[in-house]
């Protein structure tokens, strides 16, 4: 780990207006749990799992890490200034790591204050407290493998979007397999296996999907090490 | 020496040009066709065709799956509208990625400046994007439908007359998608045309299209009728899906007798994303 190395990727990150991009979403998840919580005559059960589940750590979690995940190396690369990086006598492994750490950082924040937040209104501790520790496990999984796409592919937005939407939304309610190598079940399981909510819709097994998600991160972290010690600087992608 | 002044002026051969200046409509029109090529990678690196040429083999796949389960079975399970609703949600995935190549790429690399130092106009410019990127997107959803009428004409038990009432739900289908791309593009474009960076450009698109459906489904399950056959309304896949329900008795989702509403909904999302496009090319910089 690198601290200057994270204070400057943390400012090219939240600096100026940039940190106003990652606000909508969590007003929307706390704006919708405070209406649904308000309605009257309907019980939590009922939106608990759209809000939580549906909204919460199926879309605001990925597409907060997809953002983050991909523009804290993405962006340098984009811009050039990679090659002041990589100039610097630092092991590359110590450049990966500490951008990790910024993405997995603000993605837990931006992602789990929120969710329990939502918890919390809609009344359950332990809903929080596991939405949290959900949020901590799909946002490293995500962020490394998003970063690790930032630099093995050209367009990191696309391929992880692709991801997102059509394996892990559309192509898991067909195949049950793929649920395996879904992110998102991963933190959905790993949240409920400490909250002991019916809130969440868990499918994977907590064991295999800790497992699974460690490989995740485990090979997006060497996977972009490995890509970035033989970085070929190109121009912009044709 | 008498001094005889020895600079001489060489004619070099300098001439003006005296062709014909093909003007607006033809940079219009250029600029359409290498948009829509751009849209498939066409004429780019083969890294820049494979996800949406991907994409849409795999929607052409899909049909022809389809061909066969409907040929199979005997009841049809899904008609030519029907894949218009069912791969909205695909087709949003295609704008959010080709959007921003089609506008942010230019910002990023202050390109708009150069195109509007020619006779184009910044609205020529800002209608041929679009233009651009609803056909693409037409595309996207006319090459299932072609494959699903190559499949079922060719499989018709009826003889002619079969193959001429698959065509008429080819058109109907292919309305349809016209009404979808439009929708699509019209909302995919105003937001990438705010920033020159390909991620946030396509953060913002995806985000409209996959936080307004849960944000759609819970507005569903806490209203009563009226609340919930109008919540659809907010998010794009079920507003197409609305639509279709009531053009073409297609879609999944129930939209009651509101269904004018969804159509003029669909109506007013494409002019004001039409108008905010031309709006936003008033100026070069965002």
């Amino acid at each position: 780990m690198n601290t200057t190395v994270m204070a400057l990727t943390a400012r090219a990150l939240l600096g100026r207006r940039r940190v106003l991009l990652l606000l909508p979403m969590p007003l929307v998840l706390i704006g919708m749990t405070l209406i649904g919580s308000t309605a009257s005559g309907v019980e939590a059960s009922e939106w608990g799992p759209t809000v939580f589940g549906n909204l919460g750590l199926s879309v605001i979690l990925p597409l907060t890490a997809l953002i983050v995940g991909s523009s804290v190396l993405g962006l340098e690369i984009d811009d050039g200034t990679i090659t002041h990086l990589l100039t610097k006598p630092l092991p590359r492994s110590e450049i990966i790591l500490s951008k990790l750490c910024v993405a997995w950082l603000v993605t837990t924040v931006a992602t789990g204050v929120p969710l329990a937040v939502s918890a919390l209104i809609a009344g359950s501790g332990a809903l929080a407290v596991g939405l949290v520790a959900g949020a901590l496990l799909g946002s490293l999984a995500y962020c490394a493998l998003f970063l690790a796409l930032s630099v093995i592919s050209k367009r990191p937005v696309a391929v992880g979007l692709v991801y997102i939407m059509l394996w892990e939304n559309l192509l898991v309610g067909f195949v049950d397999g793929a649920r395996v190598f879904s992110v998102q079940q991963h933190a959905t399981s790993f949240a409920n296996a400490i909250a002991q909510s019916d809130m969440l819709n868990d499918t994977v097994p907590v064991v295999t999907a800790m497992i699974v998600a460690a490989v995740f991160v485990g090979v997006g972290t060497v996977g972009a090490t490995m890509k970035l010690r033989s970085f070929g600087l190109t121009g912009e992608a044709t | 020496m008498p001094d005889t002044p020895t600079g001489v002026i060489h004619d070099i051969g300098y001439q003006r040009y005296e062709g014909p200046r093909l003007g607006r409509g033809y940079a219009t029109r250029s600029l359409f066709t290498r948009n829509v090529r751009a849209a498939y990678g066409l004429g780019r690196s083969a890294w820049a065709k494979v996800l949406p040429i991907g994409l849409l083999a795999a929607a052409s796949i899909a049909a022809l799956i389809l061909v066969v389960v409907n040929t199979q079975l005997p009841i049809e399970v899904i008609d030519y509208v029907g894949i218009a609703s069912t791969f909205t949600y695909a087709a949003t995935v295609f704008v959010a990625v080709v959007a921003p190549e089609l506008v942010s790429t230019d910002l990023r690399n202050n390109l708009v400046a150069l195109y509007l130092s020619r006779p184009l106009r910044p609205r020529d410019y800002a209608l041929a994007k679009l233009a651009a990127l609803a056909t693409a997107t037409f595309v996207m959803f006319a090459g299932p439908m072609v494959v699903l009428f190559l499949g079922m004409a060719f499989s018709t038990d009826n003889g002619f007359a079969g193959v001429i009432e698959e065509f008429g739900g080819l058109l109907a289908g292919l309305a349809a998608a016209a009404i979808h791309a439009a929708v699509l593009a019209a909302i995919a474009l105003p937001f990438a045309s705010l920033t020159g960076r390909r991620v946030f450009a396509t953060g913002m698109i995806i985000a409209v299209s996959l936080l307004t459906a849960p944000i759609s489904a819970i507005l569903q399950t806490l209203s009563e009728d009226a609340g919930g056959q109008l919540a659809g309304l907010i998010n794009p896949v079920n507003l197409l899906n609305g639509v279709d329900r009531w053009l073409f008795d297609g879609g999944v989702f129930d939209v009651g007798p509101y269904g004018a509403v969804y159509g003029l909904v669909s109506l007013l999302v494409i002019a004001v994303g039409t108008a905010c496009t031309l709006l936003r090319y008033r100026k070069v910089k965002p």
